[in-house]
């Protein structure tokens, strides 16, 4: 059964849990349950927006990636694609296309969006225009829509509404299918994402003018909702302090229109009360670069758990909430409930181990050992490893394979910095790779060898090896090697 | 067996001299021909099987290889020359150590000098067909298959 699972991601909370989304999927995480194919759809109009960005980019190298391994059973294992790759059915990426276009947000203004400016002081206009004024304050006129709604969900509330009209929309219609589900990330206490949210449910809901909006309408909506979980360190536009009172308006405004009315299958809430993490203040654009967090990581969970649950949704709204085990400001794997704990530890890890080990570890076996020689006389070709030293000097592994895993590596970094913190992992180095996870001391050899011996067995492993697919047996070596080490010495949850 | 291996120790390194025909004798009667030969046979074998299936080391360069052919070289010299002594200077055949104890037949100069005789050879011998264990072993080794290159 071929599935596909649409996660609209609306607003800078959306896009940095869609990167948290994409780092479980590069670790080897999977969706399940016959969803083959998870096509992201990030709605912000702050294309400047460094977090935006920073993600696009993060799919963008996914793709590529993968698009370089021939079957991906581990790492990389799920698929992801873009709207236009699936109606024009081309394999060329993108990540572009992972974003949807909102028209006239580029270089107006709001009042200038909404015609606030055509409007005459004119008696017969008058009172348009000071309705206008009732609505919105002269900052929300005078805002710039390239950097955002900053916190303002009822200007959101307007611009996203020409979004269903939009070709991307159309072609979301066009491609979705029988079994396809739809997952929906978004904020409440800022201003994309708590007026996207309703907006794009109500059409999925209700709008028949989009292509298959009969299988729309009856398909499983899942959604993501974020309560407050961090700060600012000023607050001038954009104001921390509203931050809870905003949520408590909105989660009232969802509770009348969406989850009394049964509009969702489930809705997830998360958030961080009290927390104590201040991100720099920044409006949007290049400068809002968030550091990753845990809570991010845990929505991503959400779309599992919902994915993992599809085939049992209720008809009624159910609401979960995400709690750990342990009330701890200092998260590691153990602190999670033992389902997450099992979920994210051996991926984690053993994608972590990987990173690492080709920033510290490969230095010592490039043209030593035999998984990294291409010219061993005497033998056959299928002997030969194609992980030579060309290949880790090829533009395709330096601007691909060592880009993602510097993303994920941040990744890991900032969340660790963040607040709570989320910090499974010991700082390693060559010599003792292997006490890689906080509080295990695995006994032996801690260094990078037993992962260098396992690629040798691996080398000469019909099924890792694809020529064609350059990516291929780097990847799924790797996803093989690091499992052995990391079981062997029992690191792994499971 | 000890048709072969005395053949190898007697044309090919020319070990052999009609005047102490008694020591000859004596390897070839009392498989002494067979010990030499297994011993540069099978310690090479063990050695390399040591060295391709058992040696979990993944980063063998060439002078590892070298320093191992180096160390079952030495094993086969003693024990060649440890056999060798054994076999000739400690037998208990009665007409070879009465020629040996008998200073005018010139047997104990020469019979002293065969265990490093025979030694040297094993060596050679060890060095040539350790290269060609190598050589076959290292295509179904899964760590050194790259060595000696």
């Amino acid at each position: 059964m071929s599935r596909k699972l649409y996660i609209f991601a609306i607003g800078g909370t959306g896009t940095r849990v869609l990167k948290a989304l994409t780092m479980l999927f590069a670790s080897g995480v999977k969706t399940g349950n016959g969803f083959d194919t998870v096509i992201p759809i990030i709605i912000d109009p702050d294309t400047g927006n460094g977090d935006l960005n920073r993600t696009k980019d993060i799919l963008r190298l996914y793709q590529e990636i993968r698009n370089q391994v021939e079957l991906p059973d581990d790492f990389y294992a799920q698929e992801i694609r873009t709207i236009n790759e699936i109606t024009v059915n081309t394999p060329a990426v993108n990540p572009d296309y992972f974003q949807f276009k909102l028209k006239n947000t580029d270089t107006n203004t709001f009042n200038q969006y909404i015609g606030f400016d055509s409007l005459s002081e004119d008696i017969s206009e008058i009172d348009d225009k000071n309705f206008v004024r009732l609505l919105y304050s002269a900052q929300n006129l005078r805002s710039n829509l390239d950097v955002g709604f900053k916190g303002n969900p009822n200007m959101g509330s307007i611009i996203l509404n020409q979004f269903t009209n939009s070709e991307d929309f159309k072609k979301f219609g066009q491609t979705f299918g029988d079994d396809d589900a739809i997952f929906i990330v978004n904020s409440i206490f800022g201003g994309t994402g708590a007026a996207g949210f309703p907006l794009l449910l109500k059409n999925f809901r209700g709008n028949t003018n989009i292509t298959n909006h009969i299988k729309i309408r009856v398909a499983p909506i899942g959604g993501i909702t974020y309560l407050p979980y961090f700060s600012l360190t000023r607050n001038e536009e954009v104001n921390a302090e509203t931050f809870e009172e905003k949520a408590k308006i909105a989660i009232d405004y969802y509770n009348r229109t969406i989850i009394s009315l049964n509009q969702i299958n489930t809705l997830y809430f998360i958030g961080n009360r009290g927390n104590t993490n201040q991100e720099e203040y920044a409006v949007g654009g290049q400068e809002q670069r968030n550091k990753a967090h845990f809570l991010e990581m845990a929505g991503a969970l959400a779309i599992l758990d919902f994915c993992k649950n599809i085939n049992s949704v209720p008809q009624t709204t159910q609401i979960k909430e995400f709690g750990i085990e342990h009330d701890t400001q200092n998260i590691s794997f153990t602190d999670l409930n033992i389902e997450n704990a099992k979920q994210l530890s051996a991926p984690l890890t053993k994608f972590h181990l990987y990173t690492e080990y080709l920033n510290k570890g490969l230095s010592r076996s490039l043209n030593t050992a035999r998984w990294t020689k291409s010219n061993i006389k005497l033998v056959r070709g299928n002997k030969q490893s194609l992980l030579d030293r060309n290949y880790f000097n090829s533009a395709e592994y330096n601007t691909q394979i060592k880009s993602f895993n510097n993303y994920f590596e941040e990744w890991i970094k900032e969340m660790k910095e963040n607040k709570p913190v989320f910090s499974p992992f010991e700082e390693i180095t060559a010599d003792n790779a292997l006490e890689i996870v906080k509080g295990q001391t695995p006994k032996g050899d801690k260094s990078f060898k037993a992962l260098d011996i396992q690629n040798c067995l691996l080398t000469d492993n019909i099924s890792i090896r694809n020529k064609e697919k350059k990516h291929t047996m780097l990847i799924k070596m790797f996803g093989r090697s690091t499992d052995r080490v990391l079981s062997k010495r029992n690191l792994l949850i499971r | 067996m000890n048709e072969f291996f005395g053949t190898i120790y007697d044309s090919v390194f020319g070990i052999f001299d009609n005047l102490y025909f008694l020591i000859f004798q004596h390897l070839y009667e009392n498989g002494g021909y067979i010990k030499l030969g297994l011993s540069f046979v099978l310690i090479p074998f063990v050695c390399w099987i040591l060295f391709y299936y058992l040696w979990k080391y993944p980063y063998g360069k060439l002078w590892h290889w070298l320093v191992w052919m180096a160390l079952t070289v030495l094993i086969v010299f003693g024990t060649t020359y440890g056999i060798a002594n054994t076999e000739i200077l400690g037998s208990d055949n009665q007409a070879l150590n009465e020629a040996i104890a008998d200073a005018g037949t010139g047997y104990a100069d020469y019979a002293a000098s065969l265990p490093l005789k025979y030694a040297l050879a094993n060596s050679l011998l060890a060095l040539i067909i350790g290269f060609i264990y190598s050589l076959i072993m290292k295509q179904f080794s899964k760590i050194q298959i790259h060595l000696p290159f």
